[in-house]
């Protein structure tokens, strides 16, 4: 095989790895899963009775969901290599870094795209929120709102998968980083959901597929400084 | 015992900066306090708009150091451009500290309260964050290189998020209006715009005298550390030779 087509190779068996491991073990399924479903039966608690408040909160607690429910997903795709020693020999692969950042980040953002795409009808349902005639593009921002998350989230999960207290210090790390895909993924959700209005929400996706190009080239242009030699 | 001194005393031209800022930031302060005359709509409020407006600038100045540096240290490995990127980013989380308190005190009796989610302010506060993570995590890795090597990563990220995170809470705001003074677009007295460049002019001298007080101590730092290393290495040589 050439050399661009083996490394797509490696990318998608890498990827093919980790869902494979998930589809098997679930242990991701079950924590994110659960958690998000808690999440928005807590934060629909915590805001209380009125109707109006949680239609307008759907798109906010929605997308807080997905983001810690992101870092669920990224911590456990290296933890479950590191425990075993199998990501040493996954980087012994005469295969470029990028490779293995590309696989996993592959893994971990089909995985939240399918989040979204469950979770956003239950929060629909749940909160009461209706969606206008521009509905199709709500899978455009989940897809690229989740892609953000996802490239932070992966490449700051390696970061830390060495280091003490790296439960509490990955989300420390990558929340700041993610407050325009947040802020972006909101506002366009809230666009299409109450304000009924697609340009505005074009807008906003402008801002989170500008966000999504530079740091995926960023992060696959870096990662091998990150990883552990 | 001489030869001692020369090697681990203040250079000639650090005493003479820090001696410079000194007088300087005095002159400033004199500046700011005394001979600017009060603002039309602020009044005697203004003069804290000039200790704010001067650290901020010189902190987002300190961070695109901070970042230059880490890409020299990745490209040359050498350990005193890391050296270098970890004084600008000492001095960038203070700056951003005091910027954030600054505003916050500024924005209460101006605007009627501590936090407006103001663009630059909230800029501000996710990059003094993200600062914090830096700092974090150099303190949880052993490896000098390794540690060297992620700082700058995360300096990087630190600089490309600026952009984003800047355009974020600026259309952030623009969707919640408050009703807030705009204070920019406001053009200033010449007499005020003058005490303002002198006490950024001020700001840039704290951060340069402390920059370079910082690098000064960590090449102190890392000439111990591998005397003590040399040490070591003779003392366990030592040992096998007698065992």
């Amino acid at each position: 095989m050439t050399g661009v087509g083996a490394d797509v190779a490696a990318v998608l068996a890498i990827a093919r790895k980790d869902l494979l491991q998930e589809v098997r073990s679930r242990a991701v399924t079950v924590a994110t899963l659960f958690f998000s479903a808690v999440t928005l039966i807590m934060m629909a608690f915590a805001l209380g009775q009125d109707a109006e408040l949680l239609r307008r909160s759907a798109p906010g607690v929605l997308w807080v969901a997905l983001a810690f429910a992101g870092v669920i997903t990224a911590a456990q795709s290296y933890q479950s290599d590191l425990e075993e020693g199998a990501f040493d020999q996954l980087l012994l692969y005469p295969v470029p870094r990028a490779s293995v950042f590309l696989g996993k980040l592959l893994a971990n953002w089909l995985y939240l795209l399918a989040l979204g795409l469950l979770m956003a009808p239950v929060t629909l349902m749940l909160y009461g929120a209706g969606t206008g005639p521009d509905v199709w593009l709500l899978p455009v921002t989940l897809t690229l709102g989740t892609l953000g998350f996802a490239v932070v989230a992966t490449f700051y999960a390696a970061l830390t998968a060495n280091l003490q207290a790296r439960e509490a210090l990955l989300p420390v790390l990558m929340f700041p980083v993610v407050v325009p895909v947040l802020l972006g993924a909101v506002r366009s959700s809230e666009s299409l959901m109450s304000l009924h209005n697609a340009v505005l929400a074009g807008g906003w996706l402008q801002l989170l597929g500008g966000f999504d190009l530079v740091y995926f080239v960023t992060c696959t242009a870096i990662f091998h400084l990150v990883v552990e030699e | 015992m001489t030869q001692r001194q020369e090697a681990t005393g203040r250079p000639l031209w650090l005493r003479i900066l820090g001696l410079a800022t000194l007088i300087l930031f005095g002159v400033g302060a004199y500046l700011a306090l005394v001979v600017s005359p009060p603002d039309v709509n602020q009044g005697q409020l203004i003069r804290m708009m000039y200790a704010h407006v001067s650290v901020a600038w010189v902190c987002f100045v300190a961070v695109i150091v901070m970042a230059l540096y880490g890409m020299a240290f990745l490209w040359r490995g050498r350990p005193i451009d890391d050296a270098r990127a970890v004084a600008n980013a000492e001095i960038a989380t203070f700056f951003a500290a005091l910027t954030l308190v600054s505003g916050m005190t500024y924005s209460k009796p101006t605007l009627n309260t501590y936090w407006t989610w103001d663009a630059k302010l909230t800029l501000t506060a996710l990059m003094f964050a993200l600062l914090v993570g830096y700092f974090v995590v150099r303190g949880l890795i052993d490896d000098p290189m390794r540690r060297g090597r992620v700082s700058a990563v995360i300096g990087i990220i630190v600089a490309v998020s600026l952009p984003f995170n800047y355009l974020a809470a600026a259309w952030f705001r623009t969707l919640h209006p408050t009703l807030s003074v705009a204070v920019t677009g406001v053009t200033m007295a010449p007499i005020m715009l003058f005490v303002l460049l002198f006490n950024v002019a001020v700001a840039a001298l704290v951060y340069l005298t402390f920059v370079s007080e910082r690098v000064r101590i960590a090449r102190l730092e890392h000439a111990r550390q591998e005397a003590r290393e040399r040490r070591e290495g003779d003392g366990a040589a030592g040992e096998v030779v007698r065992v």
